[in-house]
């Protein structure tokens, strides 16, 4: 068994098929939940849990506030809402004001899962055009927690891996495929 | 976002204000009020938690600032365009059929104001306005006073606009603004007949009789032990067939049981009082 106990996802522009990607990957019975913060339309409340569900093999939920968080599930921050890890093993939601005009914000899910996981958490920041994220992967790494950033040059918009990488040493940069292949390593 | 606080410190700030002001946040949902705490100590320059404590036990008049602060705003008018075409659609026309005139419509935990002219605005364009008995209740003064000045936060302005016209608004929303020295206020006739009280944490004192509570994304600043507590409140204060609205993605059914109430449209998080 890994001690991992949770991964947080990052990403913004050309991070979606990265993510299916990821998704399509991992096995159903997958060990870990999966956080994904991902910035999107703020307006438009249905379509991309689907999208991303399509070839997902964990089931995709846009959580309800305060819902129990489960081990195999794929928890997919809502529009317009900000998602935290609340302490008692559960999800929080927020309207409260954008981050870097951001709302889901990457950094507070990053920073929040942190603050709930400790070093039992790996934060991965994907391809995306914001600096959203560098922060929320610097206090995972601050708490021992496990950093990976998709290797730029592979990012159809480097900014936020890049701003990521400035900093935070972080442990791995990865390729889509090299993520893949690490997080089905855990089990 | 600037220093972080713990735990440990968050509970010793929620200990004094409930020693001193006799207000218990204590059932709050840690990780917002955490946040909350830290961005009032970054807002303030205080830098520690202690000196916020010192500053909250000596002064009282800073404590309705925090009070302020420590609230969530909304976001904008007319957040979830489809909600407020819903509401506008299937769900006012019912109740104003059912029970005539002065409907009582209970907006609990306001802050911003931006429910508050959102739901005036589909009255006043339904021409139900003077027939409806609008009651507000903040935990502040000072959102009382905002919301009474019509205040519209700048950064909301674009995205409220384009959220009225995807409600099928029926004119333009400029038309309820006006421009003063670089802010928009939104036009105060809407909520002449308003009526505003301060409420505690709990949303008591409790009004009776309502029939359509609007609480939406307020619940998500509470642990479920507090979200409980209110929502048995605003259950009594509703007369039987009472609509309530809350977030989109709040839910009802894990703490009350849905006997209480039934969904009358679950995608839009609206539901009745049995």
């Amino acid at each position: 068994m890994t001690n991992y106990k949770a991964i947080v996802i990052g990403g913004s522009a050309g991070s979606f098929q990265v993510v299916t990607k990821i998704l399509s990957s991992l096995p159903q019975n997958f060990s870990l939940p999966v956080f994904l913060s991902l910035h999107r339309l703020k307006h438009v409340r249905s379509g991309f849990l689907e999208a991303l569900s399509i070839k997902s093999k964990l089931s995709v939920i846009e959580p309800y506030d305060k819902e129990q968080i489960k081990a195999g599930k794929a928890y997919l921050a809502p529009a317009n809402y900000h998602m935290y890890i609340e302490l008692g093993n559960r999800i929080a939601l927020s309207t409260e004001e954008p981050v870097h005009h951001s709302r889901p914000s990457i950094d507070l899910s990053f920073i929040t899962a942190a603050n709930a996981y400790r070093d039992k958490l790996i934060g991965i920041i994907l391809s995306g055009a914001n600096t959203d994220g560098a922060l929320g992967l610097k206090h995972i790494k601050d708490y021992n927690g496990l950093t990976i950033v998709q290797d730029p040059s592979e990012c159809q918009v480097r900014t936020m891996t890049e701003a990521s990488l400035k900093h935070t040493a972080v442990d791995h940069v990865y390729k889509t495929d090299q993520i893949i292949n690490f997080l089905n390593n855990l089990k | 976002m600037a220093g972080e606080i713990g735990i440990v410190e968050t509970k010793a700030v929620i200990k004094l204000i409930i020693e001193k002001y006799g207000i218990d946040f204590s059932d709050y949902a840690l990780t917002s009020f955490k946040q909350r705490i830290e961005r009032i100590i970054d807002l303030y320059n205080l830098k520690y938690s202690d000196i916020l404590i010192n500053r909250l036990n000596d002064d009282a008049a800073f404590f309705e600032y925090f009070l302020y602060e420590m609230a969530v705003p909304s976001t904008e008018m007319f957040r979830d365009p489809s909600f407020w075409r819903t509401l506008r659609d299937e769900v006012i026309p019912g109740i104003y059929r059912e029970n005539g005139t002065a409907v009582k419509i209970w907006l609990p935990g306001s802050v911003s104001g931006d429910e508050l002219f959102s739901i005036a605005i589909v009255l006043h364009e339904l021409d139900l306005l003077e027939k409806s008995q609008i009651i507000v209740s903040c935990i502040s003064k000072k959102h009382l006073e905002i919301m009474q000045s019509g205040l519209l936060n700048s950064s909301k302005l674009e995205v409220s606009t384009d959220n009225y016209i995807r409600a099928n608004g029926m004119r333009q929303l400029s038309d309820y603004l006006v421009e003063e020295n670089n802010n928009y206020y939104r036009d105060k006739r809407l909520i002449k007949n308003v009526s505003f009280f301060i409420q505690d944490v709990n949303c008591e004192p409790l009004p009776q009789n309502i029939k359509l509570v609007l609480f939406r994304n307020k619940m998500i600043y509470f642990n479920q032990v507090q979200q409980n507590r209110v929502i048995k409140n605003i259950h009594q204060a509703m007369g039987s067939g009472g609509i309530l609205t809350i977030g989109i993605q709040e839910a009802l059914g894990q703490f009350f049981g849905l006997t209480e109430f039934t969904a009358l449209n679950e995608h839009e998080s609206i539901y009745k009082r049995t």
